[in-house]
Protein backbone atom coordinates (compact mmCIF):
# COMPACT_ATOMS: atom_id res chain seq x y z
CA UNK A 1 0.00 0.00 0.00
CA UNK A 2 1.54 3.33 -0.97
CA UNK A 3 -0.87 5.55 0.98
CA UNK A 4 -2.10 4.51 4.35
CA UNK A 5 -3.60 6.77 7.03
CA UNK A 6 -5.28 5.93 10.30
CA UNK A 7 -7.69 7.99 12.35
CA UNK A 8 -6.62 11.29 10.82
CA UNK A 9 -7.98 14.41 12.50
CA UNK A 10 -7.43 18.04 11.60
CA UNK A 11 -9.26 21.21 12.62
CA UNK A 12 -9.12 24.83 11.50
CA UNK A 13 -9.90 26.34 14.89
CA UNK A 14 -13.32 24.97 15.83
CA UNK A 15 -14.06 23.71 12.33
CA UNK A 16 -13.30 20.03 11.90
CA UNK A 17 -11.81 19.52 8.44
CA UNK A 18 -10.93 15.84 8.90
CA UNK A 19 -12.60 13.66 11.46
CA UNK A 20 -11.11 10.22 11.87
CA UNK A 21 -10.27 9.38 8.27
CA UNK A 22 -8.85 5.91 7.58
CA UNK A 23 -7.43 5.13 4.16
CA UNK A 24 -5.61 2.20 2.71
CA UNK A 25 -5.03 2.91 -0.94
CA UNK A 26 -3.71 0.47 -3.52
CA UNK A 27 -1.48 1.17 -6.55
CA UNK A 28 -2.98 2.85 -9.62
CA UNK A 29 -5.08 5.93 -10.19
CA UNK A 30 -7.15 6.98 -7.22
CA UNK A 31 -9.92 9.56 -7.28
CA UNK A 32 -10.57 11.77 -4.30
CA UNK A 33 -14.12 13.08 -4.37
CA UNK A 34 -16.27 15.17 -2.14
CA UNK A 35 -18.36 18.31 -2.11
CA UNK A 36 -16.80 21.68 -1.24
CA UNK A 37 -15.54 21.66 2.33
CA UNK A 38 -15.39 17.86 2.48
CA UNK A 39 -11.71 17.92 3.45
CA UNK A 40 -10.09 16.88 0.13
CA UNK A 41 -7.56 19.72 0.00
CA UNK A 42 -6.80 19.37 3.70
CA UNK A 43 -6.11 15.67 3.19
CA UNK A 44 -3.77 16.42 0.27
CA UNK A 45 -1.98 19.09 2.31
CA UNK A 46 -1.48 16.69 5.19
CA UNK A 47 -0.19 13.98 2.88
CA UNK A 48 2.30 16.49 1.44
CA UNK A 49 3.36 17.66 4.88
CA UNK A 50 2.05 21.23 4.50
CA UNK A 51 -0.14 20.61 7.54
CA UNK A 52 0.50 18.45 10.58
CA UNK A 53 -2.52 16.38 11.67
CA UNK A 54 -3.93 17.02 15.15
CA UNK A 55 -4.26 13.30 15.65
CA UNK A 56 -3.67 10.14 13.70
CA UNK A 57 -0.85 8.68 11.71
CA UNK A 58 0.00 7.65 8.20
CA UNK A 59 2.59 6.46 5.76
CA UNK A 60 3.20 7.39 2.14
CA UNK A 61 5.56 5.24 0.07
CA UNK A 62 6.51 3.80 3.44
CA UNK A 63 7.57 7.18 4.90
CA UNK A 64 5.90 8.58 8.00
CA UNK A 65 3.73 11.63 7.23
CA UNK A 66 4.68 13.34 10.49
CA UNK A 67 8.42 12.74 10.66
CA UNK A 68 9.66 12.00 7.14
CA UNK A 69 8.04 14.78 5.15
CA UNK A 70 11.23 15.63 3.25
CA UNK A 71 11.59 12.07 2.00
CA UNK A 72 7.93 12.00 0.97
CA UNK A 73 8.29 15.22 -1.00
CA UNK A 74 11.40 13.95 -2.73
CA UNK A 75 9.46 11.08 -4.32
CA UNK A 76 6.10 12.75 -4.76
CA UNK A 77 4.97 15.22 -7.42
CA UNK A 78 2.35 17.87 -6.76
CA UNK A 79 0.21 19.76 -9.23
CA UNK A 80 -1.69 22.45 -7.30
CA UNK A 81 -5.07 23.80 -8.27
CA UNK A 82 -4.06 27.47 -8.43
CA UNK A 83 -2.02 29.01 -11.20
CA UNK A 84 1.54 29.20 -9.97
CA UNK A 85 4.73 30.30 -11.68
CA UNK A 86 7.75 32.51 -11.19
CA UNK A 87 7.71 35.78 -13.11
CA UNK A 88 10.62 36.35 -15.45
CA UNK A 89 11.29 32.65 -16.03
CA UNK A 90 10.73 30.55 -19.13
CA UNK A 91 9.28 27.04 -18.98
CA UNK A 92 12.66 25.27 -19.25
CA UNK A 93 14.20 27.26 -16.41
CA UNK A 94 11.06 26.85 -14.31
CA UNK A 95 10.82 23.10 -14.79
CA UNK A 96 14.53 22.42 -14.32
CA UNK A 97 14.55 24.73 -11.27
CA UNK A 98 12.00 22.56 -9.50
CA UNK A 99 13.81 19.43 -10.68
CA UNK A 100 16.95 20.72 -8.99
CA UNK A 101 15.04 21.57 -5.83
CA UNK A 102 13.79 17.97 -5.79
CA UNK A 103 17.37 16.73 -5.68
CA UNK A 104 18.31 16.29 -9.34
CA UNK A 105 21.78 17.33 -10.52
CA UNK A 106 21.64 20.64 -12.40
CA UNK A 107 22.45 19.35 -15.88
CA UNK A 108 20.20 16.33 -15.52
CA UNK A 109 17.36 18.59 -14.41
CA UNK A 110 17.83 20.77 -17.48
CA UNK A 111 17.88 17.78 -19.83
CA UNK A 112 14.85 16.27 -18.17
CA UNK A 113 12.98 19.61 -18.28
CA UNK A 114 13.21 19.61 -22.08
CA UNK A 115 11.90 16.04 -22.21
CA UNK A 116 8.89 16.57 -19.98
CA UNK A 117 7.99 19.85 -21.66
CA UNK A 118 7.86 18.04 -25.00
CA UNK A 119 5.81 15.32 -23.33
CA UNK A 120 3.17 17.73 -22.01
CA UNK A 121 3.03 19.57 -25.33
CA UNK A 122 4.99 22.71 -24.47
CA UNK A 123 8.05 21.80 -26.53
CA UNK A 124 7.65 24.63 -29.02
CA UNK A 125 6.98 27.29 -26.43
CA UNK A 126 9.46 26.20 -23.79
CA UNK A 127 11.59 29.34 -24.10
CA UNK A 128 8.66 31.73 -23.83
CA UNK A 129 8.25 33.86 -20.72
CA UNK A 130 5.68 32.23 -18.43
CA UNK A 131 3.76 35.48 -18.05
CA UNK A 132 2.67 35.11 -21.69
CA UNK A 133 1.26 31.58 -21.20
CA UNK A 134 -2.47 30.88 -21.54
CA UNK A 135 -4.45 29.12 -18.80
CA UNK A 136 -4.16 25.75 -20.56
CA UNK A 137 -0.40 26.13 -21.00
CA UNK A 138 0.04 26.98 -17.33
CA UNK A 139 -1.89 23.84 -16.48
CA UNK A 140 0.49 21.75 -18.60
CA UNK A 141 3.45 23.52 -17.06
CA UNK A 142 2.22 22.58 -13.58
CA UNK A 143 2.02 18.98 -14.73
CA UNK A 144 5.55 19.22 -16.17
CA UNK A 145 7.04 20.46 -12.90
CA UNK A 146 5.17 17.71 -11.04
CA UNK A 147 6.72 14.94 -13.15
CA UNK A 148 10.17 16.40 -13.86
CA UNK A 149 11.85 14.38 -11.09
CA UNK A 150 10.06 11.19 -12.12
CA UNK A 151 8.04 10.80 -8.91
CA UNK A 152 6.55 7.53 -7.76
CA UNK A 153 3.32 9.21 -6.74
CA UNK A 154 1.63 12.36 -8.06
CA UNK A 155 -1.00 14.43 -6.29
CA UNK A 156 -3.20 16.27 -8.76
CA UNK A 157 -5.50 18.91 -7.34
CA UNK A 158 -8.30 19.76 -9.78
CA UNK A 159 -6.09 19.25 -12.86
CA UNK A 160 -8.80 20.03 -15.39
CA UNK A 161 -10.54 22.94 -13.73
CA UNK A 162 -10.69 26.13 -15.81
CA UNK A 163 -9.82 24.30 -19.04
CA UNK A 164 -11.76 24.34 -22.30
CA UNK A 165 -13.12 20.93 -23.48
CA UNK A 166 -10.19 20.28 -25.82
CA UNK A 167 -7.59 21.27 -23.19
CA UNK A 168 -9.38 19.10 -20.66
CA UNK A 169 -9.34 16.13 -23.02
CA UNK A 170 -5.61 16.53 -23.66
CA UNK A 171 -4.70 16.82 -19.99
CA UNK A 172 -6.83 13.75 -19.23
CA UNK A 173 -5.01 11.83 -21.97
CA UNK A 174 -1.69 12.74 -20.40
CA UNK A 175 -2.83 11.71 -16.94
CA UNK A 176 -4.23 8.42 -18.22
CA UNK A 177 -0.95 7.79 -20.06
CA UNK A 178 1.11 8.49 -16.95
CA UNK A 179 -1.04 6.41 -14.63
CA UNK A 180 -1.71 3.45 -16.87
CA UNK A 181 1.54 2.97 -18.75
CA UNK A 182 4.26 4.52 -16.65
CA UNK A 183 3.89 2.78 -13.31
CA UNK A 184 3.28 6.05 -11.49
CA UNK A 185 0.58 6.19 -8.89
CA UNK A 186 -1.85 9.10 -9.07
CA UNK A 187 -4.12 10.62 -6.45
CA UNK A 188 -6.46 13.01 -8.19
CA UNK A 189 -8.79 15.36 -6.40
CA UNK A 190 -11.57 16.68 -8.58
CA UNK A 191 -15.18 17.69 -8.51
CA UNK A 192 -15.61 16.76 -12.19
CA UNK A 193 -17.00 13.25 -11.85
CA UNK A 194 -16.56 12.17 -15.51
CA UNK A 195 -12.82 12.95 -15.17
CA UNK A 196 -12.51 10.66 -12.19
CA UNK A 197 -14.58 8.03 -13.96
CA UNK A 198 -12.28 8.23 -16.99
CA UNK A 199 -9.03 7.98 -15.07
CA UNK A 200 -9.49 6.15 -11.80
CA UNK A 201 -10.00 2.56 -10.84
CA UNK A 202 -10.39 3.31 -7.14
CA UNK A 203 -12.28 6.14 -5.44
CA UNK A 204 -12.35 7.76 -2.04
CA UNK A 205 -15.34 9.92 -1.19
CA UNK A 206 -15.12 12.37 1.67
CA UNK A 207 -18.06 14.18 3.19
CA UNK A 208 -17.89 16.70 6.03
CA UNK A 209 -14.40 15.54 6.97
CA UNK A 210 -15.40 11.89 7.20
CA UNK A 211 -14.84 8.99 4.89
CA UNK A 212 -18.13 8.40 3.08
CA UNK A 213 -16.98 5.59 0.80
CA UNK A 214 -13.82 4.00 -0.58
CA UNK A 215 -13.17 1.08 -2.84
CA UNK A 216 -12.89 -0.16 -6.41
CA UNK A 217 -14.95 1.97 -8.72
CA UNK A 218 -16.76 -1.00 -10.32
CA UNK A 219 -17.63 -2.58 -6.99
CA UNK A 220 -18.82 0.67 -5.45
CA UNK A 221 -20.98 1.46 -8.44
CA UNK A 222 -22.97 -1.71 -7.74
CA UNK A 223 -24.92 0.18 -5.16
CA UNK A 224 -28.00 -1.23 -3.54
CA UNK A 225 -30.40 0.07 -6.16
CA UNK A 226 -31.64 -1.09 -9.52
CA UNK A 227 -31.82 1.81 -11.92
CA UNK A 228 -34.51 2.11 -14.61
CA UNK A 229 -35.05 4.96 -17.02
CA UNK A 230 -38.58 5.62 -18.25
CA UNK A 231 -40.73 8.10 -20.09
CA UNK A 232 -44.37 8.38 -19.20
CA UNK A 233 -47.49 9.96 -20.64
CA UNK A 234 -50.01 11.52 -18.31
CA UNK A 235 -49.92 13.34 -14.98
CA UNK A 236 -46.86 11.85 -13.27
CA UNK A 237 -47.12 13.53 -9.84
CA UNK A 238 -49.13 10.78 -8.17
CA UNK A 239 -47.06 8.11 -9.89
CA UNK A 240 -43.82 9.59 -8.56
CA UNK A 241 -45.31 10.01 -5.07
CA UNK A 242 -46.46 6.39 -4.91
CA UNK A 243 -43.05 5.11 -6.07
CA UNK A 244 -41.35 7.25 -3.40
CA UNK A 245 -43.72 5.75 -0.83
CA UNK A 246 -42.37 2.37 -1.91
CA UNK A 247 -38.82 3.53 -0.91
CA UNK A 248 -37.69 4.26 -4.47
CA UNK A 249 -35.55 7.31 -5.36
CA UNK A 250 -36.77 9.27 -8.37
CA UNK A 251 -34.83 11.79 -10.37
CA UNK A 252 -36.29 13.64 -13.34
CA UNK A 253 -33.83 14.79 -16.00
CA UNK A 254 -34.21 17.96 -18.05
CA UNK A 255 -35.33 15.99 -21.12
CA UNK A 256 -38.22 14.40 -19.24
CA UNK A 257 -36.66 11.03 -18.41
CA UNK A 258 -37.53 9.62 -15.01
CA UNK A 259 -34.66 7.78 -13.34
CA UNK A 260 -36.14 5.31 -10.87
CA UNK A 261 -33.82 3.72 -8.31
CA UNK A 262 -35.63 0.65 -7.01
CA UNK A 263 -34.67 -0.90 -3.68
CA UNK A 264 -33.32 -4.49 -4.00
CA UNK A 265 -36.49 -6.07 -2.61
CA UNK A 266 -38.67 -4.51 -5.31
CA UNK A 267 -38.95 -5.57 -8.94
CA UNK A 268 -39.84 -3.72 -12.17
CA UNK A 269 -43.37 -5.11 -12.19
CA UNK A 270 -44.06 -2.84 -9.21
CA UNK A 271 -43.42 0.17 -11.44
CA UNK A 272 -45.93 -1.04 -13.99
CA UNK A 273 -48.44 -1.80 -11.22
CA UNK A 274 -48.20 1.75 -9.87
CA UNK A 275 -48.48 3.15 -13.40
CA UNK A 276 -51.70 1.14 -13.94
CA UNK A 277 -53.09 2.39 -10.61
CA UNK A 278 -52.35 5.99 -11.56
CA UNK A 279 -53.55 5.58 -15.15
CA UNK A 280 -50.15 6.42 -16.58
CA UNK A 281 -48.76 5.10 -19.86
CA UNK A 282 -45.15 3.97 -19.85
CA UNK A 283 -43.74 4.83 -23.26
CA UNK A 284 -40.11 3.98 -22.69
CA UNK A 285 -38.53 1.60 -20.18
CA UNK A 286 -34.87 0.54 -20.00
CA UNK A 287 -32.67 -0.87 -17.31
CA UNK A 288 -29.72 1.46 -16.84
CA UNK A 289 -26.31 1.31 -15.17
CA UNK A 290 -25.59 3.30 -12.03
CA UNK A 291 -22.88 5.90 -12.51
CA UNK A 292 -20.26 7.51 -10.34
CA UNK A 293 -22.69 10.37 -9.99
CA UNK A 294 -25.18 8.01 -8.38
CA UNK A 295 -22.54 6.65 -6.08
CA UNK A 296 -21.44 10.16 -5.16
CA UNK A 297 -25.02 11.27 -4.51
CA UNK A 298 -25.64 8.24 -2.33
CA UNK A 299 -22.37 8.65 -0.42
CA UNK A 300 -22.79 12.32 0.39
CA UNK A 301 -26.53 12.01 0.92
CA UNK A 302 -27.90 14.27 -1.82
CA UNK A 303 -30.25 13.57 -4.74
CA UNK B 1 -1.21 22.23 -30.04
CA UNK B 2 0.17 18.72 -30.12
CA UNK B 3 0.69 16.63 -27.11
CA UNK B 4 2.96 13.69 -26.51
CA UNK B 5 5.43 14.85 -29.15
CA UNK B 6 7.77 12.53 -27.28
CA UNK B 7 6.74 9.77 -24.91
CA UNK B 8 7.26 9.88 -21.19
CA UNK B 9 10.38 8.08 -20.08
CA UNK B 10 11.51 7.32 -16.58
CA UNK B 11 14.60 9.13 -15.33
CA UNK B 12 17.28 6.67 -14.38
CA UNK B 13 19.19 8.95 -12.00
CA UNK B 14 18.98 9.12 -8.24
CA UNK B 15 17.37 11.94 -6.28
CA UNK B 16 19.92 12.98 -3.69
CA UNK B 17 19.84 15.01 -0.53
CA UNK B 18 22.02 18.03 -1.33
CA UNK B 19 24.34 19.79 1.09
CA UNK B 20 22.97 23.19 0.09
CA UNK B 21 19.47 22.49 -1.24
CA UNK B 22 18.74 26.24 -1.29
CA UNK B 23 21.50 26.98 -3.79
CA UNK B 24 19.22 26.97 -6.91
CA UNK B 25 17.00 29.59 -5.25
CA UNK B 26 19.98 31.88 -4.72
CA UNK B 27 21.37 31.28 -8.18
CA UNK B 28 18.09 32.10 -9.91
CA UNK B 29 17.52 35.08 -7.62
CA UNK B 30 20.89 36.55 -8.61
CA UNK B 31 20.27 35.78 -12.28
CA UNK B 32 16.83 37.39 -12.25
CA UNK B 33 18.16 40.52 -10.48
CA UNK B 34 20.95 40.96 -13.02
CA UNK B 35 18.42 40.82 -15.86
CA UNK B 36 17.02 44.16 -14.72
CA UNK B 37 18.72 47.14 -16.35
CA UNK B 38 17.93 49.40 -13.40
CA UNK B 39 19.52 46.92 -11.02
CA UNK B 40 22.72 46.72 -13.06
CA UNK B 41 22.88 50.52 -13.17
CA UNK B 42 22.61 50.91 -9.39
CA UNK B 43 24.84 47.92 -8.70
CA UNK B 44 27.71 49.45 -10.67
CA UNK B 45 26.82 52.82 -9.12
CA UNK B 46 27.22 51.27 -5.67
CA UNK B 47 30.71 50.16 -6.64
CA UNK B 48 31.70 53.72 -7.59
CA UNK B 49 32.60 54.80 -4.00
CA UNK B 50 35.05 51.93 -3.69
CA UNK B 51 36.82 53.17 -6.84
CA UNK B 52 37.02 56.68 -5.44
CA UNK B 53 38.30 55.46 -2.08
CA UNK B 54 40.85 53.28 -3.86
CA UNK B 55 42.15 56.35 -5.69
CA UNK B 56 42.32 58.08 -2.31
CA UNK B 57 44.50 55.28 -0.93
CA UNK B 58 46.75 55.44 -3.97
CA UNK B 59 47.08 59.22 -3.67
CA UNK B 60 47.85 58.91 0.07
CA UNK B 61 50.86 56.79 -0.78
CA UNK B 62 52.01 59.20 -3.52
CA UNK B 63 51.29 62.47 -1.72
CA UNK B 64 54.41 64.17 -2.99
CA UNK B 65 53.45 63.42 -6.60
CA UNK B 66 49.95 64.78 -6.14
CA UNK B 67 50.70 67.69 -3.76
CA UNK B 68 50.26 70.26 -6.50
CA UNK B 69 46.90 68.80 -7.46
CA UNK B 70 45.29 68.27 -4.08
CA UNK B 71 46.94 71.04 -2.02
CA UNK B 72 45.32 71.51 1.39
CA UNK B 73 42.80 68.73 0.85
CA UNK B 74 45.51 66.17 1.56
CA UNK B 75 44.04 65.76 5.06
CA UNK B 76 41.14 63.95 3.41
CA UNK B 77 43.44 61.22 2.24
CA UNK B 78 44.77 60.40 5.65
CA UNK B 79 44.23 56.64 5.70
CA UNK B 80 43.05 55.44 9.09
CA UNK B 81 40.00 53.57 10.49
CA UNK B 82 37.90 56.73 10.00
CA UNK B 83 38.63 56.50 6.27
CA UNK B 84 37.14 52.99 6.20
CA UNK B 85 34.21 54.10 8.35
CA UNK B 86 33.60 56.96 5.92
CA UNK B 87 33.53 54.44 3.11
CA UNK B 88 31.27 51.80 4.68
CA UNK B 89 28.93 53.98 6.75
CA UNK B 90 28.58 56.90 4.36
CA UNK B 91 25.13 58.27 3.48
CA UNK B 92 25.94 57.61 -0.16
CA UNK B 93 26.76 53.92 0.22
CA UNK B 94 23.83 53.29 2.57
CA UNK B 95 21.54 54.97 0.04
CA UNK B 96 22.80 52.66 -2.70
CA UNK B 97 22.39 49.64 -0.44
CA UNK B 98 18.73 50.54 0.06
CA UNK B 99 18.23 50.97 -3.68
CA UNK B 100 19.91 47.61 -4.37
CA UNK B 101 17.78 46.04 -1.67
CA UNK B 102 14.53 47.28 -3.14
CA UNK B 103 15.55 46.21 -6.65
CA UNK B 104 16.76 42.72 -5.78
CA UNK B 105 14.85 41.99 -2.58
CA UNK B 106 11.36 43.48 -2.87
CA UNK B 107 9.98 40.64 -4.99
CA UNK B 108 11.86 37.77 -3.35
CA UNK B 109 8.96 36.60 -1.21
CA UNK B 110 6.14 38.88 -2.36
CA UNK B 111 6.29 37.47 -5.92
CA UNK B 112 6.10 33.93 -4.57
CA UNK B 113 3.03 34.94 -2.59
CA UNK B 114 1.47 36.73 -5.55
CA UNK B 115 2.04 33.93 -8.06
CA UNK B 116 1.35 31.09 -5.57
CA UNK B 117 4.75 29.54 -6.20
CA UNK B 118 5.53 29.17 -2.50
CA UNK B 119 3.51 25.93 -2.43
CA UNK B 120 5.67 24.54 -5.23
CA UNK B 121 8.80 25.18 -3.15
CA UNK B 122 7.34 23.39 -0.16
CA UNK B 123 6.14 20.47 -2.24
CA UNK B 124 9.88 19.82 -2.68
CA UNK B 125 12.15 18.41 0.03
CA UNK B 126 12.85 21.94 1.21
CA UNK B 127 12.60 23.13 4.78
CA UNK B 128 11.41 26.57 5.78
CA UNK B 129 14.90 27.65 6.82
CA UNK B 130 16.35 26.42 3.52
CA UNK B 131 13.86 28.51 1.58
CA UNK B 132 14.83 31.46 3.79
CA UNK B 133 18.57 30.82 3.24
CA UNK B 134 18.00 30.68 -0.52
CA UNK B 135 16.21 34.02 -0.54
CA UNK B 136 18.42 35.80 1.97
CA UNK B 137 21.58 34.69 0.17
CA UNK B 138 20.53 36.73 -2.87
CA UNK B 139 20.59 39.92 -0.78
CA UNK B 140 23.73 38.85 1.10
CA UNK B 141 25.53 38.18 -2.19
CA UNK B 142 24.91 41.66 -3.58
CA UNK B 143 25.44 43.56 -0.35
CA UNK B 144 28.72 41.78 0.38
CA UNK B 145 29.86 42.63 -3.13
CA UNK B 146 29.50 46.34 -2.40
CA UNK B 147 30.55 46.38 1.27
CA UNK B 148 32.70 43.50 2.50
CA UNK B 149 34.56 42.74 -0.71
CA UNK B 150 35.58 46.33 -1.58
CA UNK B 151 36.28 47.04 2.12
CA UNK B 152 38.78 44.19 2.32
CA UNK B 153 40.23 45.03 -1.10
CA UNK B 154 40.81 48.63 0.02
CA UNK B 155 42.64 47.37 3.11
CA UNK B 156 44.80 45.01 1.06
CA UNK B 157 45.51 47.71 -1.54
CA UNK B 158 46.63 50.04 1.23
CA UNK B 159 49.23 47.44 2.23
CA UNK B 160 50.19 46.82 -1.41
CA UNK B 161 50.62 50.52 -2.21
CA UNK B 162 52.52 51.09 1.03
CA UNK B 163 54.79 48.13 0.35
CA UNK B 164 54.99 47.25 4.03
CA UNK B 165 52.82 46.06 6.93
CA UNK B 166 53.04 49.19 9.10
CA UNK B 167 49.38 50.01 8.54
CA UNK B 168 48.36 46.51 9.56
CA UNK B 169 50.64 46.69 12.61
CA UNK B 170 49.00 49.99 13.62
CA UNK B 171 45.42 48.73 13.17
CA UNK B 172 45.47 44.92 13.33
CA UNK B 173 41.78 44.89 14.26
CA UNK B 174 40.71 46.86 11.18
CA UNK B 175 40.00 43.81 8.91
CA UNK B 176 37.76 42.44 11.66
CA UNK B 177 35.97 45.79 11.87
CA UNK B 178 35.38 45.75 8.12
CA UNK B 179 34.07 42.19 8.29
CA UNK B 180 31.98 42.85 11.41
CA UNK B 181 30.37 46.04 10.14
CA UNK B 182 29.69 44.54 6.69
CA UNK B 183 28.03 41.57 8.37
CA UNK B 184 25.92 43.82 10.56
CA UNK B 185 24.73 46.03 7.69
CA UNK B 186 24.09 43.05 5.43
CA UNK B 187 22.28 41.06 8.12
CA UNK B 188 20.10 44.02 9.01
CA UNK B 189 19.17 44.87 5.43
CA UNK B 190 18.55 41.18 4.64
CA UNK B 191 16.04 40.80 7.46
CA UNK B 192 14.56 44.22 6.77
CA UNK B 193 14.09 43.48 3.05
CA UNK B 194 12.67 39.98 3.44
CA UNK B 195 10.41 41.07 6.29
CA UNK B 196 8.81 43.77 4.14
CA UNK B 197 8.74 41.46 1.12
CA UNK B 198 6.70 38.94 3.09
CA UNK B 199 4.08 41.54 4.06
CA UNK B 200 2.58 42.16 0.65
CA UNK B 201 1.86 40.37 -2.62
CA UNK B 202 2.75 43.54 -4.52
CA UNK B 203 6.50 43.96 -4.97
CA UNK B 204 6.12 47.63 -5.98
CA UNK B 205 4.39 48.35 -2.73
CA UNK B 206 7.20 46.51 -0.92
CA UNK B 207 9.81 48.59 -2.77
CA UNK B 208 8.04 51.77 -1.65
CA UNK B 209 8.02 50.47 1.93
CA UNK B 210 11.74 49.60 1.86
CA UNK B 211 12.62 53.05 0.59
CA UNK B 212 9.99 54.95 2.58
CA UNK B 213 10.67 53.47 6.00
CA UNK B 214 14.43 53.99 5.61
CA UNK B 215 14.10 57.65 4.65
CA UNK B 216 11.07 58.66 6.70
CA UNK B 217 12.60 57.19 9.86
CA UNK B 218 15.50 59.59 9.34
CA UNK B 219 13.26 62.54 8.55
CA UNK B 220 11.23 61.90 11.70
CA UNK B 221 14.45 61.78 13.71
CA UNK B 222 15.56 65.12 12.23
CA UNK B 223 12.19 66.73 12.98
CA UNK B 224 12.17 65.55 16.61
CA UNK B 225 15.85 66.38 17.03
CA UNK B 226 15.19 69.87 15.68
CA UNK B 227 12.34 70.42 18.14
CA UNK B 228 13.58 68.68 21.27
CA UNK B 229 17.37 68.65 20.72
CA UNK B 230 17.50 65.20 22.22
CA UNK B 231 20.06 62.78 20.67
CA UNK B 232 18.02 59.76 21.74
CA UNK B 233 15.66 60.48 18.86
CA UNK B 234 18.45 59.20 16.62
CA UNK B 235 17.29 55.73 17.67
CA UNK B 236 14.22 56.29 15.46
CA UNK B 237 16.39 56.48 12.36
CA UNK B 238 17.67 53.36 10.62
CA UNK B 239 20.46 55.34 8.98
CA UNK B 240 21.54 56.98 12.26
CA UNK B 241 21.59 53.62 14.05
CA UNK B 242 23.73 52.07 11.32
CA UNK B 243 26.13 55.03 11.47
CA UNK B 244 26.29 54.79 15.27
CA UNK B 245 27.30 51.16 14.87
CA UNK B 246 29.82 52.15 12.20
CA UNK B 247 31.46 54.54 14.66
CA UNK B 248 31.62 51.73 17.23
CA UNK B 249 33.12 49.16 14.86
CA UNK B 250 35.81 51.56 13.61
CA UNK B 251 36.55 52.97 17.06
CA UNK B 252 35.43 56.49 16.14
CA UNK B 253 33.48 59.16 17.95
CA UNK B 254 29.75 58.44 17.57
CA UNK B 255 27.80 61.00 15.48
CA UNK B 256 25.11 61.15 18.18
CA UNK B 257 25.60 61.22 21.94
CA UNK B 258 23.89 57.88 22.48
CA UNK B 259 25.46 54.57 23.42
CA UNK B 260 25.97 52.17 20.51
CA UNK B 261 24.29 49.48 22.61
CA UNK B 262 20.92 51.19 22.14
CA UNK B 263 21.44 51.28 18.40
CA UNK B 264 22.39 47.62 18.43
CA UNK B 265 19.25 46.85 20.42
CA UNK B 266 17.06 48.76 17.96
CA UNK B 267 18.59 47.03 14.92
CA UNK B 268 18.47 43.63 16.64
CA UNK B 269 14.86 44.24 17.65
CA UNK B 270 13.90 44.90 14.03
CA UNK B 271 15.70 41.70 12.98
CA UNK B 272 13.97 39.64 15.69
CA UNK B 273 10.57 41.04 14.68
CA UNK B 274 11.41 40.29 11.04
CA UNK B 275 12.41 36.71 11.93
CA UNK B 276 9.19 36.20 13.85
CA UNK B 277 7.01 37.51 11.00
CA UNK B 278 8.95 35.52 8.39
CA UNK B 279 8.47 32.35 10.40
CA UNK B 280 4.73 32.96 10.35
CA UNK B 281 4.49 34.04 6.71
CA UNK B 282 6.70 31.44 5.03
CA UNK B 283 4.53 28.35 4.72
CA UNK B 284 3.25 26.04 2.03
CA UNK B 285 -0.38 26.97 2.58
CA UNK B 286 -2.27 29.76 4.29
CA UNK B 287 -3.88 28.34 7.41
CA UNK B 288 -6.45 30.41 9.26
CA UNK B 289 -7.20 28.81 12.61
Amino acid sequence: MSIEVKDLHFSYGKLKALDGVDLDLPQGAIGLLGPNGAGKSTLLRILLGFLVPDKGEGRILDYDIKHEQSSIRRFVGYMPEDDCFIPGMDAVSFTSYFGELSGMPRQEAMKRAHEVLFYVGLGESRYRNLETYSGGMKQRLKLAQAIVHDPKLIFLDEPTSSLDPQGRKEILELIIDISSKKDIQILISSHILPDIEAICSYVVILNKGKLAAQGDMDRLKQIDYKLYELRVKGESEGFVKKLRDKKSRIKETKDGVLKVYLPPDKNPQDIFAVAAEENIQIRHFVKSRTSLEDLFAKAVGVD
Amino acid sequence: MFIKEKGYAHWDGELKKKKFPWMPITRYGIKLAFRKKSFRFFFYGALAPSGIFLIGIYVSERLEDFRSMIGETSRFVNINPAYFRNFLASDFLLFFLVILLLLCGAGLISDDLKYNSIQLYFSRPLKKREYFFGKVSVIVFFLFLVTLVPGLILFIMKLVFAGDLKFFASYPWLPLSIIGYSFLVTAFFSFYGLFLSSLSKNSRYVAVLIFGIYFFSHIIFQIFDGIFKNPYFSLLSIRANLQQMGAFFFNQKAPHAVSWIYSLLVLSGICVLAGFVLKKKIRGVEVVK
